[in-house]
């Protein structure tokens, strides 16, 4: 089995957002969506720090789908438009999507965005990857791990432009891939651990 | 058939809020889900909401019907037909609000061709389907002359089941939710059942007071007080358990449960929360514990209102409370992705906690839709219950509207003299029987 899978090094991320917006360009993602936002953590202000001066921190937080091995989005979907390929990510069918955001409700994450109107896109043409299926008004869309990329043999571009080599992709069924290490290493953990779902991106630091 | 002046208005009205409804649907059709309040943070809003209130008094309804022909409460009989028709009328208009609510209704048929057993949304409009059509049989067992007492019961004990079961599985489509603080209970679906059961019941005692008033069915002034005593039962056990929930929330103090406690009591959730614990809870409870209370039809009218208002802010507060804040919290937050944001440059498209409100679409609509179901109402009471009282062999024949009848009469003789008459068609039926 294949169970695709990033690890983010919080420690190396420097926020810079490179990731969301290689993401948008990739996917076709139209204006006022984004399929990965990077927070500034516990902050409720972009680029914020937590704690008094001179003691603050500032953690940057990116969120995507999760791809979780055990998708709260995938047993709430009505007619299984959401499901969990054979690579071990979880997907969307589109066509069988019937709009009614019952995962938008199960997903611990928020990772999901709708189709609230016609998609409007700034240039007004469809732009990135011409692999990647235009979404329709009325239906869902998530991170799909750059799908029509890591079909073949190429990384999702989240990881390939990140400047600060803060993303790691791999397979973590290959016990010596390095995201299999990654995911070894002291300070590897989970978002929102307690919730079960077992995501398949993972944090470290 | 004459009908009178008042009657007449009140069908022009709902005619024209239903009108209304029908074209802010078909321009949300047209722009898409976008002309609503909801955004990706707080992606489900008042049409779920209604949905789950519409449910909520269909399943009551039915459960009381269904209960009271299994357990041949015969001094309740009276009220079996009327419940039963406003289970139809309102599961009806549920689903027909579930339908709104999908992005891609176009797609619908993908529930059947490619379902997924594992979600509760799949079982919830099978039992729903099946809902309404054990309805509808009972409801043409009890008006047909083919319904013999036999095949009622036989309905009647397959309703009562699917009536407990409605609300049960609506709850899970909430309750197995490990995403949303306020949801994830395994309470939710006893308090589904007793929110059906207390809003299901007012509904009926209104619907009964309104009737009597007209003199077309009679529920008799002891029908409508026992009514009433189990209404204040149904809405203390409702309370009840609102209060364990709360309870267990507080407790443990863990971060999230507490900001939506604070959501709850003095956010935004405050005044649904609050008016559903004093106007849907202590009052009613507090005025049918008397049984003074309980033969004034006023009164009782007033409490149940009170229930039915209490249950639908439960059903805003328990729905929104929990797309409130994201379990993974940061700055920007979320991104709303709906229209009303759309042409907002920048941050303003981003918010950190989420915030909801209808749009004028989504209010017409709603409101069209619950216009929808009192006019049903009013046509089906005008074809079955009306016809019931001026036909007299029909009663005794359906076995269930025999009961009482004289003494109906009897007892709403001065209400009669005081009250206007909206049904012309009864009037014409009393005064033939007098003749």
């Amino acid at each position: 089995m294949t169970k695709l899978a990033i690890a983010i090094d919080l420690d190396r991320c420097v926020g810079c957002h490179t990731c969301a917006n290689a993401c948008k360009m990739q996917n076709n993602v139209p204006m006022g969506m984004l399929w990965n936002r990077i927070l500034t953590k516990d902050c409720d202000v972009i680029d914020g720090a937590v704690g008094e001066y001179p003691a603050l921190a500032r953690t940057y937080l990116p969120v995507q789908c999760q791809h979780c091995a055990n998708a709260p989005c995938q047993k709430a979907c009505p007619t299984g438009a959401t499901y969990k390929d054979e690579k071990g990510r979880v997907e969307v069918d589109y066509d069988k999507c019937i709009g009614c955001r019952m995962c938008m409700a199960a997903c611990p994450y928020n990772a999901r965005v709708f189709n609230w109107d016609d998609p409007v896109r700034e240039p007004g043409f469809d732009y990135g990857d011409a692999r990647v299926p235009v979404r329709a008004k009325g239906v869902v869309e998530k991170c799909t791990l750059c799908k029509e990329r890591t079909d073949g043999d190429e990384v999702p571009l989240c990881v390939r432009v990140c400047p600060a080599r803060a993303r790691i992709f791999g397979d973590l069924d290959d016990p010596d891939s390095e995201i299999s290490r990654a995911a070894l290493r002291s300070g590897a953990h989970h978002l929102l651990e307690e919730k079960g779902s077992r995501p398949q991106i993972f944090y470290i630091g | 058939m004459s009908l009178t002046r008042p009657y007449k208005i009140t069908i022009a009205v709902l005619a024209v809020l239903v009108a209304l409804g029908m074209g802010a649907y078909i321009f949300q059709l047209v722009g898409g889900l976008g002309v609503t309040g909801m955004s990706n943070g707080t992606s489900w809003g008042l049409y779920i909401a209604g949905f789950m209130f519409l449910e909520g008094l269909g399943a009551g309804a039915l459960a009381i019907a269904s209960g009271v022909t299994v357990f041949r409460a015969s001094a309740y009989r009276a009220a079996v037909l009327p419940a039963v028709i406003i289970s139809v009328v309102c599961m009806l208009l549920a689903g027909a609000l579930v339908l709104i609510d999908l992005g891609g209704v176009v797609r619908i048929a993908n529930m059947m061709l490619s379902f997924n057993p594992a979600s509760p949304l799949f079982w919830d409009v099978c039992l729903v389907s099946c809902f309404l059509v054990v309805g509808v049989v009972f409801l043409y067992l009890l008006t047909s002359k083919r319904g013999t007492a036999a095949s009622q019961m036989a309905t009647a004990r397959i309703a009562l089941p699917i009536a407990v079961l409605v609300p049960s599985v609506t709850a899970w489509l909430f309750g197995l939710q490990i995403a949303r603080e306020g949801w994830y209970s395994s309470i939710m679906a006893p308090l589904f059942v007793a929110s059906a059961l207390d809003s299901g019941l007012a509904l009926l005692v209104l619907a009964l007071i309104w009737l009597n008033r007209n003199r077309v069915r009679a529920g008799s002034e002891r029908c409508l007080s026992g009514l009433a005593g189990l209404l204040a039962l149904f809405v203390a056990v409702d309370g009840y358990m609102v209060g364990c929930e709360v309870l267990t929330m507080a407790y443990p103090g863990t971060e999230g449960a507490a900001a939506l406690l604070a959501e709850m009591t003095s956010g935004s959730m405050a005044p649904f929360f609050w008016i559903e614990v004093i106007v849907g809870v202590f009052a009613p409870c507090l005025i049918l514990a008397f049984a003074k209370n309980r033969r004034r039809p006023g009164i009782v009218a007033l409490a149940s209102a009170g229930v039915l208002a209490g249950v639908f802010c439960k059903r805003i507060w328990l729905l929104l409370g929990s797309f409130v804040y994201p379990n993974v919290a940061g700055a920007p937050g979320l991104i709303s992705g709906s229209s009303s944001t759309q042409g907002v440059e920048g941050v303003h498209g981003w918010t950190v906690v989420s915030s909801y409100a209808p749009t004028l679409p989504e209010v017409l609509i709603v409101a069209g839709v619950f216009a929808l179901g009192v006019l049903a109402f009013l046509v089906l009471a005008q074809r079955f219950l009306v016809d019931d009282v001026s036909s007299e062999e029909g009663l005794t024949d359906k076995g269930m509207l025999a009961v009482e009848r004289e003494d109906v009469v009897a007892s709403h003789e001065p209400i009669e003299a005081s009250l206007d008459c909206r049904f012309g068609t009864v009037r014409a039926g009393e005064q033939e029987r007098s003749q």
